[in-house]
């Protein structure tokens, strides 16, 4: 894995997620349809560079996500990437993931990162929603659109990101 | 092995627990976080508002049909503020011409004043329990947390936290009796100023309604009036369009009652935004 590349798309999926995604949304769906681009990005960092960094990566852009959309408090999104980064890296470590692999990993990702942060707000008595309504009106839309982005991010990432080994019985460099 | 792991994560666990705790309901900024905030803001509204630009064509494009029908109202619109600008001359006149014989002081005179700062949106948060925006203004052009923003179409937040360059503004879909903050806003009524009060406390998500509270069960307002902050305190600017009220019933303890406004701004796809500025805030 080519980390300085994937920090830098990291960097560039943060802007897209925040200026580019709320234009190409539906105005009547703006609150409803919220992916997490580079909470995805950090599932193939965790499949593709190993846990460790997994973890650093979901950590910094969750925590420089917080800050940068700063509401009520500072670290839920930070909090829940490092979490699931590094479970993920635990899960998929070294291994190029198949698309089902992707599709499931970013399924039960997103789901447990939306349910984390639901829990946190819940706990800080910040929202009302019950897990019912919040799982209807936000995480189902959400996760089938961020499933969509992780296959469309999916070929990018292994042609751009991922250091391809000589041999191939030799185990990628990361 | 596996006791580090978990040691590890109950460690973070605190940590995380004590920076949420710590950074809950707080309004100042440290530096890192104004300069992170200003960093990426520039080069964020770099790409947001040609982005906007871009989408707003193309939507434009599709409304092409309604242009027609919405020049025709706008020359309605247009005849009727012409009369009304006559008749606000005059009574703008006499009104400065009674303040001076009753010996207002600067600041009272001064009090409605405001200043409207146009401001581009440079981006969106995309967590849906903090739906903040981000303007391109900050402390440097006077900008102070609690500042009343609206578009033209009416309020739509307030100031919530201010770096040096850029802002962040909480929408009043997320106002809540129960947030850290607990910002209400007073309000009252188009046409029945004096006799009609209430206080807009929070945002129902499930209805899209704003809630208002407080009202008198004498109150003569009904279904369809234009509600608008009343500024009362002088914190908040006076005038500002809010919404419809779209129904009125018993508020929950009975003694008084309690109303749905259906908010007359549009929170998606803000490209500008206005700051109001009250002359009590930044000095006369």
């Amino acid at each position: 894995m080519k980390m300085n590349r994937a920090v830098l798309a990291g960097i560039v999926l943060l802007l897209i997620e925040n200026g580019v995604v709320p234009w190409l949304v539906p105005a009547a769906w703006s609150d409803r349809l919220v992916p997490h681009l580079t909470f995805i990005l950090t599932l193939y960092v965790a499949c593709f560079a190993g846990r460790h960094r997994a973890f650093l990566f979901g950590l910094g852009f969750g925590l420089l996500g917080d800050l940068l959309y700063y509401g009520n408090l500072i670290g839920p999104y930070g909090f829940g990437m490092g979490l699931i980064g590094y479970t993920a890296g635990l899960a998929f470590e070294r291994s190029i993931p198949t698309l089902a692999a992707v599709i499931g990993l970013t399924a039960i990702g997103g789901l447990a990162l939306n349910t984390i942060v639901y829990l946190i707000y819940r706990l800080f008595r910040l929202t009302q929603w019950s897990y019912g309504f919040a799982f209807y009106w936000y995480m189902v839309p959400s996760l089938l659109l961020e499933i969509l982005a992780a296959l469309v991010l999916y070929l990018p990432v292994r042609r751009f990101l991922f250091r391809q080994s000589a041999s191939s019985g030799e185990e990628p460099r990361v | 092995m596996r006791n580090k792991r978990l040691f590890i994560l109950m460690i973070g666990l605190i940590v995380f627990i004590a920076v949420m705790g710590f950074t809950l309901g707080r309004t100042r900024l440290t530096w890192p976080e104004k300069f992170m905030n200003d960093a990426v803001g520039t080069v964020q509204g770099a790409l947001y508002r040609p982005v906007g630009a871009v989408a707003d064509f193309l939507g434009d494009l599709g409304r092409l049909s309604d242009v027609y029908n919405e020049n025709q109202q706008l020359r309605q619109t247009v005849a009727r503020y012409a009369q009304d600008q006559l008749k606000y001359n005059f009574i703008e006149a006499e009104n400065e011409r009674l303040k001076n014989a009753l010996q207002f002081t600067e600041n009272q005179k001064q009090l409605y004043h405001y200043r409207y700062l146009i401001a581009q949106v440079i981006g969106s948060s995309s967590n849906p329990f903090d739906q903040t925006i981000k303007i391109n203004l900050g402390s440097r052009d006077g900008i102070k947390s609690q500042m009343a923003v609206t578009t033209t179409d009416g309020l739509i937040g307030l100031i919530s936290h201010v770096s040096e360059f850029t802002s962040t503004v909480e929408p009043i879909t997320q106002l809540s009796p129960e947030s850290p903050q607990g910002v209400q806003v007073a309000a009252t009524i188009f046409g029945k100023e004096s006799s009609s009060f209430g206080i807009i406390d929070s945002f129902d998500e499930q209805t899209g309604m704003l809630q208002m509270s407080k009202i008198d069960e004498n109150d003569k307002m009904v279904k369809g009036d234009k509600v608008i902050t009343s500024g009362l305190g002088n914190v908040f600017p006076r005038g500002i369009m809010i919404g419809t009220v779209e129904n009125r019933q018993v508020g929950d303890f009975g003694l008084t009652q309690k109303a749905s406004v259906r908010p007359a701004a549009n929170f998606d796809h803000i490209r500008e935004v206005f700051v109001v500025i009250t002359p009590g805030m930044d000095g006369p």
